[in-house]
């Protein structure tokens, strides 16, 4: 009969970070330590990234059961902590103990206190830290209000854009609560929910949200077509295109189409004050034309969508689909940066207006990380092409997103930094 | 594509890190070349079982498949006792 051990039963109680706790702390260059116990793949895949770099260690669990040699787990934790693994961990930081689902971390914070470290446990693991969000206000007031919705292990934003009670719904992330909830405590109906385009880093919760509020959904119809399996999305959408305008209270949007990182990207602007850019411009990089498999027939487009960007008001601020690093972020916490400042601070934008176009598009095509293969089946979730049930799309966008181009050739001649 | 084994480790509905821990207590009271069969619900423990053989002595993982029971997914290891 096997034995079962129960964390309960030992009693010693411990720190527990929530995600939350954990955003914070990130957030806030606060010291500590890394101890994951996941396997080297899923932590090569995602890993912890703060504003600064949080030094991290990883030993899967199941090495620690085999270094350390005991029948069970706690004690096995205990005399591999005890060994040579001792000189890897600090005594004068906490050490927070991560894994997939925050159980077995659980053992692995235990066994770190019982030796005298000072330790945490991060609860439910890199799953619930992936699926955090935050909200933040980038503007409030009843005339206008601009919400940041982010996933911040994922470097995912979307947007709510309100006025005098109606509100409209930027690139919705899988979850809808964040903005159900937001809605409600602000006293706003959700109108329109648009997906700036068809996402391949993360399932889009668009057409989800737009059924539970009674809102119509919109996308671009160039991207209602899988771009690999050129199939059409047999979804309830509704066309958005060039120059289409969505009132919202006393506002108005107005849609770009600026294709290149898809073909029916668009991005929408606020007057002279916001640019909702979807996945164009970002903070530090700029978004990668490869993704449809496609990048030299569409890094062009991409070229002519980012220099019409270029030509908007210089005051105009971006408010981005992505960020790559929360070192991104303003002092207040917020992803956004007026064009003026990308200009001049945007690598990709600064070799756009250094670099002859051909010259640009080269650097566009040598700037390319490695794609994940896993998008071509997020597009097709996002099509309505594929069903999955909540474990596999959490397993299926678990980590953070790759649009952007690479940092590793950000230097204006391509090379090696 | 089932196969002969000689136990049967039930961890279905236990949490990561049980499934694997007790399917290493039950190998090791096997004899050298009898194969135990872990039967897990925990999606995790797939890429686990694999990483684990690769670093445990004397265990060597013989096949691994999915299994639907009652509408859920039953991820299913053999392992070999080697030594």
């Amino acid at each position: 009969m096997p034995v079962m051990e129960s964390i309960e039963a030992v009693g010693l109680r411990q720190e527990v970070w929530t995600a939350g706790d954990l955003l914070q702390r990130l957030a806030g260059r606060e010291r500590f330590f890394v101890l994951d116990v996941r396997n080297r793949d899923e932590f090569d895949k995602f890993r912890l990234e703060g504003r600064a770099p949080v030094p991290t260690v990883n030993i899967p669990y199941f090495e620690m059961l085999e270094l350390g040699g005991k029948e069970d787990m706690l004690n096995s934790v205990v005399a591999c902590l005890e060994g040579d693994v001792a000189d890897q961990l600090p005594w004068d930081l906490p050490i927070l103990a991560v894994c997939a689902k925050g159980d077995t971390s659980e053992f692995v914070a235990r066994g770190l206190r019982q030796l005298g470290y000072s330790s945490a446990n991060l609860k439910g693991g890199m799953r619930a830290w992936g699926e955090h969000y935050a909200t933040r206000a980038l503007a409030e007031g009843p005339d206008l209000a601009i919400y940041q919705v982010s996933r911040p292990a994922r470097g995912c934003l979307s947007y709510m854009v309100a006025s005098a009670g109606k509100a409209i719904v930027i690139d919705a992330l899988r979850h809808l609560p964040p903005y159900l909830d937001l809605a409600r405590a602000a006293g706003l109906r959700i109108e329109a929910v648009i997906d700036t385009h068809g996402h391949a880093d993360h399932i889009s919760g668009g057409l989800a949200l737009a059924a539970e509020t009674g809102a119509s959904y919109y996308l671009h119809p160039y991207d209602a077509i899988h771009p690999i399996d050129v199939l059409p999305a047999p979804i309830p959408y509704k066309f958005i295109g060039e120059g289409q305008t969505f009132p919202v209270g006393r506002h108005e949007l107005k849609a770009l189409h600026i294709p290149g990182h898809t073909l029916g990207s668009v991005a929408l602007r606020l007057e002279d004050r916001y640019l909702f850019a979807g996945d164009s411009i970002f903070i530090r990089s700029i978004a990668r034309p490869d993704l449809g498999g496609k990048a030299e027939t569409w890094a062009p487009l991409h070229r002519r969508s980012l220099q019409r960007l270029l030509g908007l008001p210089g005051g105009i601020t971006f408010l981005p689909g992505h960020f790559s690093s929360l070192d991104e972020a303003d002092e207040a916490g917020g992803f956004a940066a007026p064009l003026d400042e990308l200009k001049k601070r945007n690598q990709g934008l600064v070799v756009l207006q250094e670099q002859s176009g051909e010259a640009f598009v080269r650097y566009l095509l040598e700037s390319l990380p490695e794609p994940r293969p896993e998008y071509v089946d997020i597009k097709r979730v996002n099509a309505g092409l594929l069903a999955l049930t909540e474990e596999d799309a959490a397993v299926l966008e678990l980590g953070k997103n790759v649009c952007a181009l690479s940092r590793a050739h950000a230097a204006c001649g391509g090379g090696p930094q | 594509m089932s196969q002969p084994f000689d136990k049967l480790l039930d961890a279905r509905g236990l949490n990561c890190p049980m499934p694997l821990v007790n399917a290493r207590r039950e190998i090791g009271k096997l004899e050298p070349g009898q194969v135990l069969k872990v039967a897990a619900t925990d999606r995790g423990s797939v890429a686990d079982f694999q990483g684990w053989a690769k670093v445990a002595k004397g265990v060597e993982l013989v096949g691994q498949e999915t299994e639907q029971a009652e509408g859920a997914n039953v991820y299913v290891h053999y392992l070999r006792r080697t030594a």
